[in-house]
């Protein structure tokens, strides 16, 4: 009867300590120790690269259910996307990635987050309403990387908390922000790293890259949302010989043009 | 009391010259007065009897009485030019205006005019001058008795009437002017060429006030200041002033209405009486077009007059938006932020141009694809069609000299409105010292780099920004003052230098050190205005506020329109006043300009004005000589009601612009403000021109003292002066001083 106590106290505490990994595990382990802080991470900078920390649904079937959480590819995309940015535009741009959560108010410092694996946020509802106080102040969202019928259900069942009266749109190739400073006319879709494994471009049933938004009265994107694409790889694994350049490429010009847009519109 | 001790009133002394009638020269007195004192100096100190300063006494006091007799043997006499009996005119002006119907106790200012020349005073003129008795109101009229005087005339305008009594002058020997008036002039004083006139003249200007100088209770609007024209979708700020009596401390409603309907009302508590009281009340200017904006104080009962305590004025709300060209060095988060509190705006466009990456302009805001295609405008042409620039975080390397030119010409010569924004490229930073935006900027930059510095700033108004359009987020300016040091701190700031003369604080950064900065400095340049913001993080008041907070939308609003509402077009009229009470000249002035700006003198330019009837009548506008670019006309509204002048201009076949000002006529309105007798204005018309003024109850001193004038036909009086009470009351002193002294000494 002790060992069995024992054994079920131990089960317990390894799944609240997998749990509370899920949720901010990752955040200063993994990837973060591979790479290095750059010299001038602490340089004040307009644009700092802000990553939204948001709590992760853990329901569903199959594999889908538990994987992706708000630090993927965390830092070295970030990081690796700023390069990008500073080299290829006039925005002074911080080095060093930074993370707020939808807890307190740091989050109005940030007029532009960037959220990965929204397939899987669960936002309490105090989070969805600083989402939307967030968002009417003239906040920008994008989010990327999150695949399928099953991820989108997900994402839309907190974001239609956060929007009850505003639906998702189609965004049209003439929209703004294809075009605020890269023509993106000939879109593709963008794939992760698992491309490798799968030999496809797209994950789950995903197989159509979506570009979608919410937009403001004015019409303005406040959440550019990127479904059935990795851009978040592309940045990743720009220097990754066996990642295609063209994947890069439209990644980082999309990624710039979002940026560009929210800091325009 | 002076006349009974000097025999003559002061007024006569100090219109006549001291002469001396004896044979011997003046100098001859300043030596037998010398030789006199001498003497009994020499007598009384050889009494030695007498302690010294005893004996300075006496000397003093026997030298004075003979100084004092012997100037008396000189003859003193005053010499005084007075009008010759039956030989001059002396004209009776009574204000025959409306305000002088107004009841004092039992009868009405004019009635007692009436009755103060019935009952002696035009007959004891009349004994010794030739009478004119004339009515006054805008002009004179010669009325035959004080019966005709109704007290029908619209308004009174003193100096007009002086000027036609001073023509009068030129054909008739008149000698002197008694005016009856309450002081009510209707045009704000009386002008200085009207004053000139008559004292070149040398004519003396007698006058005799009617009315209290003080209503018990009473509020007057004394003046609401209002542009002649706004933007479409603006707010307005009205400047109300008003005065009150038997009020104070009590609280009255400031309401404003636009065509009947009440468009911004808010309570005011009155301060100490008498004192002018300014207040401002802001309202939408509503849809485009001529509207009559009708301001009053209500909410006081008992007052004396209740028909001064409104007053209307027009506004043209105008229909084309001006277009403000904004350039941006580098993304910005401010960028996006003013871009979309001008996208709450109506009433301008904003076009912007922000450089993304080195060689790529991004364009927003274009009236069509090409404009602005190869970024900044090259040519000053293209940029002088914009009313307002915005210049944000770029370094002054990236103009040319010629765009550099053109931004300074689009200030100065243009009329624009040009705002400099901190950024890590700009101002001291961006090399701004070393370019020619040095002239225009309101400061001093500093002399080195390193000024912008991305740390927090909370920000505070200074008296100056407390109550101004750019930065009132609020009527009351205490609570403005207040609401701009809760705003949410700024996420950088930039440090400015030193304000040149002339140049506005509006606002200061306070950052943790470093103290006090000026943030928003503005100042007029040439014709137009230049604003610098010390910061490119305001975007924080926007994102640290509630979404339906419109602080952060207000300020660039408000500083937006601040930029292009006083830019002049190529052609642009107007009027000094675009409500007319009671009077019907209203002169145009229209200044034209070419492409360029440079003043245009050779044009045709014509005014068709429309009156209340409908009927169109063209008129020319002629060149001013003095100043280049100006045409002049006057048109004479000889009805009440709406008049539009519409004004082109033309250079042959080359149509040059074209500009419309909207103006009313009123009638009735002007009698019923300023009807406290104006006793300073009368006052002053007397003692400028060498009159007097007198309450009714002194007419017996002017009938005296009217004799006395330089104007007219006059004759030289001498009058002696020896025979002066003063005179032997002096010498019973001084001998009587003595006698008490020696008496008081034991001396006798």
């Amino acid at each position: 009867m002790r060992v069995r106590n024992w054994a079920v106290a131990g089960f317990v505490v390894f799944m609240l300590a997998s749990i509370m990994y899920a949720q901010f595990g990752r955040r200063g382990r993994g990837d973060e120790e591979d790479v290095p802080i750059p010299a001038d991470a602490n340089e004040a900078t307009e644009f700092v690269f802000t990553r939204l920390r948001y709590p992760s649904y853990r329901g569903g079937s199959g594999m889908w259910g538990v994987r992706g959480s708000w630090s993927t590819d965390y830092p070295s995309a970030d990081r690796h996307f700023m390069q990008g940015v500073r080299r290829l535009t006039r925005l002074h741009v911080r080095s060093l990635e930074n993370v707020v959560d939808l807890d307190g108010d740091e989050i109005f410092n940030y007029p532009f987050i960037y959220g990965v694996e929204v397939g899987h946020w669960d936002l309490t509802d105090a989070q969805c309403k600083k989402l939307r106080e967030y968002l009417l102040r003239g906040g920008f969202l994008m989010v990327d990387d999150f695949h399928g019928s099953f991820e989108w259900e997900v994402f839309l069942a907190s974001l239609s908390r956060v929007f009850p009266d505003r639906p998702v749109l189609d965004l049209d190739s003439k929209d703004h922000i294809f075009h605020v400073l890269y023509d993106i006319d000939q879109k593709v879709q963008v794939p992760g790293m698992v491309m490798f494994y799968t030999g496809r471009t797209y994950e789950q049933d995903g197989v159509d890259p979506k570009w979608a938004g919410v937009v403001d009265d004015k019409g303005r994107v406040m959440v550019g949302i990127c479904h059935n694409m990795d851009l978040g790889d592309s940045w990743e694994h720009a220097d990754l010989p066996r990642y295609p350049e063209k994947y890069t490429s439209l990644g980082y010009r999309i990624g710039i043009n979002y940026i560009i847009y929210s800091m325009t519109h | 009391m002076f006349e009974l001790l000097f025999s003559y009133p002061a007024r006569i002394f100090s219109k006549g010259d001291i002469v001396f009638l004896g044979a011997a020269p003046l100098w001859a007195l300043g030596i037998a007065i010398g030789a006199a004192a001498a003497g009994l100096g020499l007598l009384i100190m050889r009494r030695t009897s007498l302690p010294m300063a005893r004996r300075a006494t006496i000397w003093t006091l026997q030298s004075l009485l003979a100084a004092l007799l012997l100037t008396l043997l000189w003859q003193p006499a005053l010499r005084v030019s007075s009008l010759k009996p039956q030989q001059n005119v002396v004209a009776v002006m009574v204000d025959d205006s409306h305000s002088m119907t107004t009841v004092e106790g039992s009868s009405t200012r004019l009635d007692q005019a009436r009755q103060t020349l019935d009952s002696g005073l035009l007959q004891k003129l009349s004994d010794r001058f030739q009478v004119r008795l004339y009515r006054a109101g805008s002009g004179i009229e010669r009325v035959a008795k004080t019966a005709d005087l109704k007290g029908q005339q619209v308004a009174t305008r003193l100096g007009d009437s002086l000027k036609q009594a001073a023509g009068e002058a030129a054909t008739l020997p008149v000698g002197a002017v008694v005016l009856l008036s309450d002081g009510a002039d209707n045009s704000g004083g009386i002008d200085a060429d009207s004053l000139a006139e008559v004292r070149r003249l040398r004519i003396p200007v007698h006058t005799i006030g009617f009315g209290r100088e003080k209503f018990d209770k009473d509020l007057e609007l004394t003046q609401v200041e209002l542009p002649a024209r706004t933007l479409n979708g603006a707010r307005l700020s009205a400047q109300v002033s008003f005065r009150q009596n038997g009020y104070a401390n009590r609280k009255a409603r400031l309401v404003a209405r636009s065509d009947g309907k009440t468009i911004a009302n808010r309570e005011v508590l009155l301060k100490a009486d008498g004192r002018t009281q300014t207040e401002t009340l802001l309202f939408a200017a509503g849809n485009p077009g001529p509207r009559t904006i009708e301001v009053s104080v209500e909410g006081l009962d008992g007052e004396e007059n209740a028909k001064n305590n409104s007053l209307r004025r027009l506004v043209t709300v105008e229909t084309n938006k001006p277009r403000v060209l904004y350039f941006e060095g580098e993304p910005r988060w401010d960028y996006k932020f003013i871009r979309r509190a001008f996208e709450e705006d109506k009433s301008v466009e904003l076009v912007s141009l922000l450089r993304t990456t080195p060689n790529k302009v991004y364009r927003q805001g274009v009236a069509n694809p090409t404009e602005l295609e190869d970024g900044f405008p090259a040519k000053a042409e293209e940029l002088l069609a914009f009313q307002g620039l915005i210049i944000g975080g770029v370094e002054a390397s990236y103009f040319t000299p010629t765009q550099q030119e053109a931004i300074k010409m689009f200030v100065d010569r243009r009329g624009g409105g040009v705002l400099f924004l901190g950024g890590r490229a700009g101002l001291a930073d961006g090399g701004y010292n070393a370019s020619q935006f040095t002239e225009i900027l309101p400061v001093a930059l500093p002399d080195r780099k390193n000024t912008f510095h991305r740390d927090p700033a909370n920000t505070e108004l200074t008296p100056a920004g407390r109550d101004n359009l750019i930065t009132r987020l609020d009527d009351s300016p205490d609570k403005n003052a207040e609401i701009w040091k809760k705003l949410p701190y700024l996420a950088n700031f930039q440090e400015l230098g030193t304000p040149k003369p002339g140049a506005v604080v509006l606002a200061e950064a306070l950052p943790t050190s470093k103290g006090r900065l000026p943030l928003l400095v503005t100042q007029n340049f040439g014709r137009g205005r230049v604003a610098v913001l010390a910061t490119a993080g305001t975007w924080r008041w926007r994102m640290l506020n509630d979404h339906a907070d419109t602080k952060h939308a207000t300020f660039w609003q408000q500083m937006l329109r601040w930029l292009v509402l006083d830019t002049p077009s190529r052609l642009s009229v107007s009027t000094p006043k675009t409500v007319l009470s009671d009077e019907s000249q209203a002169p145009l002035r229209a200044e034209l300009r070419d492409k360029t700006y440079l003043p245009v003198s050779d044009a045709l330019v014509e005014a068709r004005m429309t009156g209340p009837d409908g009927i169109t009548i063209t008129v020319p506008m002629e060149p001013d000589p003095l100043n280049e670019g100006v045409y002049n006309a006057n048109w004479t509204a000889d009805k009440p009601g709406s008049y539009l002048a519409e004004v082109t201009a033309r250079r042959g076949d080359e149509d040059l612009g074209k500009d419309l000002v909207n103006f009313r006529r009123e009638d009735g309105v002007a009698e019923n403000f300023g009807l406290e007798q104006n006793r300073e204005l009368l006052e002053k018309l007397s003692s400028e021109t060498g009159g007097h003024y007198y309450k009714p109850a002194e007419i017996n001193k002017l009938i005296e003292e009217i004799t006395f004038s330089e104007a007219g036909i006059t004759v030289r009086e001498t009058r002696d002066l020896w025979n002066m009470p003063i005179v032997f009351l002096l010498i019973l002193l001084l001998r009587g001083a003595e006698w008490f002294l020696r008496r008081n000494w034991g001396a006798v």
